[in-house]
């Protein structure tokens, strides 16, 4: 009896080996079907972008303007830039430069009602006389709230609701060196319908830590740009920030379950994080020289010190220049920091939908890839678990798309889809099929 | 006849050089993917901040390649160019400026 029930169980484990993942299904591991089909191509830097419920889709394109793509597939250009043709309008105030042009892009909660579209982009309007070198003020980033039509091919109204996040003018003496540099850009409407703006340090010392410049920060606003009366930096600081000591923050999405804010973000040739937002936390990053047992640094941003220009051990650069510095008692720790490599994290978005299978409630992480010193490039998307203290993770499996491309920005669609840009220059819909 | 010879056979090594450093753009092509690519974009069609290199002359990014190898600062980017074509050999050099001259992105 003992004998029969052995084999036969034996031969069970054998068949179940070969079968693999159908074993795991019927074990209630619901591994989802993945599939990347591409809806726009031929596209000039696309950023990011925003679908509505009939599949209508509003995207960016960094160095040209606001469009739409219909349900029917038709493209309409809305709101360009300096040097733009084709547009319905456009902004002559708006331009791009590096890292720099208009980027993130979000619809008001409303929009079905409003028509309204939230844009970020880099501006001349309110630069004054504008700035000698990079060591001064430099506004040159503003959020600008437009009104579509009813046929939402052009823009009946601009109002731009921040105009004084700083920018890099000039070149520095960095790797990535160029104006433009570290310029944040993306916008999202978090719970009660408020924006959540995403800043870079633009390659300046002091601006992370600094309470008054915008550089570096998370800003929480509303629609008409002012502060959310429950913001709680530091006492001095501006009101309208969120969080602050950041380094380049390009991707934030808040977790479904309760709204907690998430960012993904760049690191300094090592330790691009996930970080679960604190109100009136310190993200850790504070690239001034003469600080932290630093000495001088060049252009007095010792942001990749150092010797910033070669390859070396991440751990052994960021014991020196640390993403997120212990030393601050309101440091938020980060959730997971990539093994510590940089390896261009640059947009987030939590799967929503039983569709995702066991990916469900996930946070997927675009990586543009890098590939500088010894790091991996790394080109992909992450599907990254995090704890319910949202302090770590406890899963990490790369979403097999089929292909490897700088995956820029990330969005969920109301049919739980994904939504993907590329710097390639497309846009692909990635579904996902529940196997039960 | 000797010397028709002779002069057959110098002027072989003298053309010889020139055939030996001509690229191998299907090399370049294997070692652009290596890394180039996740910067300059599949075929050097540029993306986000990092300028077009496609479609260029031979001696222009030869030359290109070797002063960064060199370590000359030719505009703001040049520190991460110099650390990339620092490992560079020649004939690596020659691969890639043959496959990039030609090279097209088909989506």
């Amino acid at each position: 009896m003992k004998h029969t029930v052995k084999k036969t169980l034996i031969a069970s484990v054998a068949s179940a080996l070969v079968m693999g993942g159908t074993v795991a299904v019927a074990a209630g591991m619901d591994v989802p079907i993945i599939k990347a089909t591409p809806v726009l191509e031929g596209l000039d830097k696309p950023w990011d972008m925003t679908v509505r419920a009939d599949g209508t889709m509003f995207f960016t394109e960094k160095c040209k303007g606001l469009s739409m793509r219909s349900p029917n597939g038709q493209v309409t250009n809305i709101y360009g830039m300096k040097g733009s043709s084709g547009y319905s309008s456009s902004g002559a105030d708006l331009f791009c430069e590096g890292q720099a042009g208009m980027m993130g892009v979000a619809p008001d909660r409303n929009f079905d009602q409003n028509r309204r579209l939230y844009v970020a982009s880099t501006s001349d309007k309110y630069h004054g006389s504008g700035c000698k070198s990079n060591f001064e003020r430099c506004d040159g980033n503003i959020v600008m709230r437009l009104t579509l039509s009813e046929d939402l091919k052009s823009v009946t109204d601009r109002t731009d609701i921040v105009t004084d996040i700083q920018y890099k003018p000039f070149e520095s003496n960095q790797p990535f060196g160029g104006p433009g540099a570290h310029n944040g850009g993306r916008l999202r409407v978090g719970p009660g319908g408020y924006l959540w703006i995403t800043g870079g340090d633009r390659h300046r010392g002091v601006c992370p830590q600094s309470p008054k410049l915008l550089c570096g920060k998370v800003l929480r606003v509303d629609t008409d740009g002012n502060a959310h009366p429950d913001n709680n930096p530091p006492a001095g600081f501006d009101k309208r920030i969120y969080t602050y000591g950041h380094r380049n923050v390009q991707g934030i999405d808040f977790r479904p379950s309760d709204g907690k804010a998430f960012t993904a973000e760049h690191g300094p040739w090592h330790s691009d994080e996930i970080t679960a937002l604190v109100n009136g936390g310190n993200a850790g990053w504070d690239p001034q020289e003469m600080t932290a047992g630093r000495g001088a640094c060049p252009d007095k941003y010792c942001g990749y010190e150092p010797e910033q220009m070669d390859g070396m051990d991440p751990a052994v650069r960021a014991s020196y220049m640390p993403m997120s510095d212990t030393r601050f008692d309101d440091l938020m720790p980060p959730t997971w920091n990539n093994n510590g490599w940089s390896q261009g994290t640059s947009s987030a978005a939590f799967l929503k939908g039983e569709n995702w299978g066991i990916y469900e409630g996930r946070l997927a992480t675009g990586v543009l890839g890098i590939g500088f010193g010894g790091t991996p490039i790394g080109q992909r998307i992450d599907m990254v678990g995090i704890t319910s203290d949202g302090m770590a993770i406890n899963a990490i499996t790369r979403m097999p798309v089929g292909f490897s491309k700088r995956f820029r920005g990330l969005v969920m669609a109301p049919d739980n889809s994904l939504y993907v840009a590329v710097d390639e220059g497309e846009i692909y819909r990635i579904t996902a099929t529940s196997q039960q | 006849m000797l010397n028709l010879v002779g002069l057959i056979t110098l002027g072989a090594a003298l053309a010889l050089p020139q055939v030996a450093m001509a690229g191998d753009a299907a090399a370049g092509d294997q070692r652009y993917h290596q890394s180039c690519h996740a910067c300059h974009g599949p075929a050097g069609k540029g993306v986000s901040s990092y300028p077009k290199i496609s479609g260029n002359p031979i001696e222009y990014t030869r030359e290109k390649l070797k002063a960064y190898r060199a370590g000359q600062k030719i505009g703001p980017n040049s520190g991460l160019m110099i650390m990339m074509a620092k490992p560079l050999s020649d004939e690596e050099i020659e691969n890639l400026s043959a496959y990039l001259k030609d090279a097209k992105y088909e989506k």
